[in-house]
Formats: structure tokens, sequence, C-alpha cells
């Protein structure tokens, strides 16, 4: 039979009217699918018939849909019910999700600012840090300067507090009238520590030396500081047999012998 | 509550048997008016007719694993349902009434389709117009081989008429259906 013969043999209806054998059944079946031409005359017959038969009655209201539904087996139900809850679970995960992203970028913000901060606070500590470095090496440096007062202070008391020390007072003459400058002798040692007392500071690139009057001859007894010459007190040369001791103002580095004009202090033993 | 979505036959018949309501919902919305025609024309009242129709689409999802489709097609089978609940329940109901006025006379022929083959036509005019186009010869061939199910040859047994007969006015029958309903989508 070809396709033509069976399209008009009337079998297609029998097919779609339910009427059809098996063997009729198998033969239509295999050819439909190699003939989608077949396929598509079932579907006219197919339509033809509902058409006809949807016009027998009136139109059938939503509600009996709806009574059908709602009898459709529990079961059945549930699947839906368990599909709805799985689309909120979704929707619920989705949300968390969100609350996640939300939380994760306000997380991160405030991590951010926090580390602004942070860095900003380290910065102040640092400066503060070398302020406080600055001031230690400073309090280092005074503390030295202290120590360093204090071991004169101290060995200047000892010196002073030792009776073997005589204090000699030099007296101010000329441009040093009302001056006055100490010397601590110590006749057995030959110690000699000068105290400069009120003495102003020497003149500019000049130095006050002092010297020994030893037989009536002056001897060098060693130079005065220049740099604070006002406030010292010093460790003078070895000084043996002296009978006075007088200062003069010398250049630098100071003189062989004393320049008598230039004589200011004068003290006898 | 129209479904909006689409399905192929097979499509169709794979989500049905994994019980999948919108499947069972689309099947409704294509199908219902259809069945119900033919459900009415059997029982003729529209209450029987659709409370059969739900008995008929309750049947289908629950016995939608014996549906076998390479037996017939999905319509064919649910026409089948229907028709059969539909003869059924007009069974009953004759029954009832056979009881009611306790005939015991009225001798069973071994065939009940018989008893719904003759006042058909009358019921039938109200809700249509294709049906006024189809002449009463064809009306009948309809009837039977669409609504009662009878075979070309229970027909052709019938009508007296000649089985050659019956097939070729059954497929100028569908023809002329398939003209008409045509010509209504189109107007």
């Amino acid at each position: 039979m070809s396709i033509e013969e069976i399209i008009t043999s009337g079998l297609l209806e029998k097919y779609v009217l339910g009427t059809a054998n098996a063997d009729e059944t198998a033969l239509i079946q295999s050819l439909c699918k190699t003939h989608p031409e077949l396929v598509k005359e079932i579907e006219y017959i197919e339509d033809s018939l509902m058409s006809y038969s949807e016009q027998l009655a009136p139109p059938l209201n939503n509600e009996l849909k709806n009574s059908i539904l709602s009898q459709l087996p529990l079961q059945t139900k549930n699947q839906t019910d368990t599909k709805v809850v799985n689309v909120n679970k979704n929707q619920a995960t989705i949300k968390l999700y969100q609350l996640g992203m939300a939380a994760s970028l306000l997380l991160f913000v405030s991590s951010f600012i926090y580390a602004i901060l942070l860095q900003q606070k380290l910065n102040k500590v640092n400066s503060e840090l070398v302020q406080l470095s600055e001031t230690k090496i400073y309090m280092a440096n005074a503390l030295k300067i202290q120590q360093t007062n204090n071991q004169t202070l101290n060995f200047k008391v000892q010196v002073i507090t030792n009776p073997k020390f005589k204090p000699i007072v030099l007296n101010g003459m000329n441009f040093l009238v009302q001056k006055t400058a100490l010397i601590y002798w110590n006749a057995q040692t030959e110690e000699l520590y000068f105290n400069a007392n009120n003495l102003p500071k020497s003149p500019n690139q000049k130095q006050y030396q002092l010297w020994a009057i030893v037989n009536g001859k002056p001897v060098d007894a060693g130079l005065v500081d220049a740099t604070d010459s006002d406030s010292i007190f010093q460790k003078m040369k070895l000084v043996k047999g002296a009978q006075a001791f007088a200062v003069t103002i010398e250049p630098l580095g100071g003189n062989v012998s004393p320049s008598l004009q230039t004589m200011c202090l004068l003290g006898n033993v | 509550m129209k479904s909006k979505q689409k399905y192929t036959q097979e499509e169709l018949i794979i989500l049905l048997r994994e019980k999948n309501q919108n499947a069972f919902s689309y099947l409704y919305d294509n199908y219902s008016q259809a069945l119900f025609g033919v459900i009415n024309a059997i029982v003729k009242d529209t209450e029987e007719a659709e409370d059969t129709l739900q008995k008929t689409f309750l049947k289908v999802w629950n016995n939608f694993s014996s549906y076998d489709e390479n037996k017939g097609r999905l319509y064919t089978w649910m026409l089948n349902i229907a028709r059969n609940l539909a003869i059924d329940s007009t069974r009953s109901k004759h029954e009832k009434i056979k009881s009611k006025i306790q005939s015991t006379s009225h001798a069973v022929d071994g065939n009940d389709k018989d008893a719904f083959v003759i006042d058909t036509k009358h019921e039938l005019i109200g809700f249509n117009t294709i049906i006024n186009e189809l002449n009463e010869e064809q009306k009948n061939l309809i009837h039977l081989a669409y609504f009662m199910g009878y075979t070309q040859e229970e027909i052709s047994k019938k009508l007296n008429m000649p089985l050659g007969t019956v097939k070729t006015k059954i497929r100028q029958t569908l023809i002329r259906l398939r003209e008409l309903t045509k010509k209504e989508i189109l107007s």
C-alpha cells in the first residue's frame, strides 16, 4: 500500500477513532516514523473530530477544572508542595547569599576604614616615637652632662673639704678689681686646682695663665681653659715651694714669661 | 487558569507519567472541551456530563501509567475512557429506570450500544453550528464511529451498508468536518 492509498483507505480514521486492530496500528505507527505527511493527516483527523465534539456541549466553566485539580491524589499534591518549598528554599538560599554578600561588603568596607584609621594611628605613633627617641637622646645627653657636672662637683667637694688643700684667695687688680679667684694647693703632693669663682670670661683670643711665685721668680702653673673660664674648676700643673700665685692675661696658648702689665690677680700663700 | 506553556505530544506524555500537574493542566485545557462534547452527546445531560468528565480526567491522571503510545494516540486513549464512563453512566441510569418500572420482560440483546443510537439528533442541535452542516447520514455515522466507538464492520452491519461504503463515507464526513472547522477558524 502506498502512502496515498493508506490515507484514502479509511485506516487513519479507524486509528484515531480507536477501532484499528493491533496490526493496523503497528503498520500506521511504523509508517509515521518515516512519513511526516502521515502524521499530519492523522493530526488533521484528530483536530476535525475534536473541533466537532467541542461544539456538542456548552463551554466548560473553570470551576470544574479546579474541582478536578483539587481531587488529584495527595501524593502528587505533596510533590507540588515540595516543589514550592524547594523554590522557597532556593529563594531563601538566594536571600542568604544576598545577605552574605552584603555582610561581606560591609565587612570589607569597615575593614578598609579600620585599616585607614590604623594607618593614621600608626603614623601618629611613629612620629611620637621619633619625638620620644629624640627626647631620649636629649635626656641621655643631659644626663651625661649632669653626670659629668656631678663628677666635677664631687671632685670639687673632695678637694675643697680636704684639709691638705690650702685655699688661697687671688684678689683682683687693675681691670679685675673686686673680682676674686680661688686656688687650692696641696703643698705636700704639689697638686693645684684653680677655681674661677666670680671671674669674668677671658677676653677674646686671650687666656688666663697662672703663675707660681717660687723664690721671687714666676713659674708657669698652667693655662685656664678659655671656653668656660668664668666657672671652671680645673686641675693645674704640679707646683713646689710657692710663696705666692698670680694670674696674667696672655694670648691663646700662653707665654713663657708673664707680661707684668696684664697681671690681674694676685694672692699670697 | 489556562496553561501558558506549550508541550509537544511526546513531552506531554513524559511529564504526565512523572505526574506533573502543569502538564495535566495543559492536557485539561486542550482536551476537556472535546471530551465534554463526546460525553454530552452520549449522556445528554450537562450535569451528568460534567460529572463524567471529572471522572474521566481523574481516571486519566490515576491510570496514566497504563497508557501505551504504541497502541494509539493520546486523544484516542482518553476518548475511549470518556466514552466508556459515559456509556456506563447512561447504562446505570437506564438500569435504575428499568428497576423502577420493574420491567423484567425486556430482553437484553447483548448489544447495549443499540439503546442510544436512535434518539441522538434533537439533543445535539443546541450548541453547535458545524453539526447543522452535516446531513443525517453523516451525523449518524459520526455518532456511531466517534461517540459510540462502533467499528466500521459494526456500522456496516447496523446500517446495512457495504463495509467499503462505510469506510468511504466516514472518510468523506471527516473531510467535510475538516473543511467546516477550517472555515470556522478562518471566519
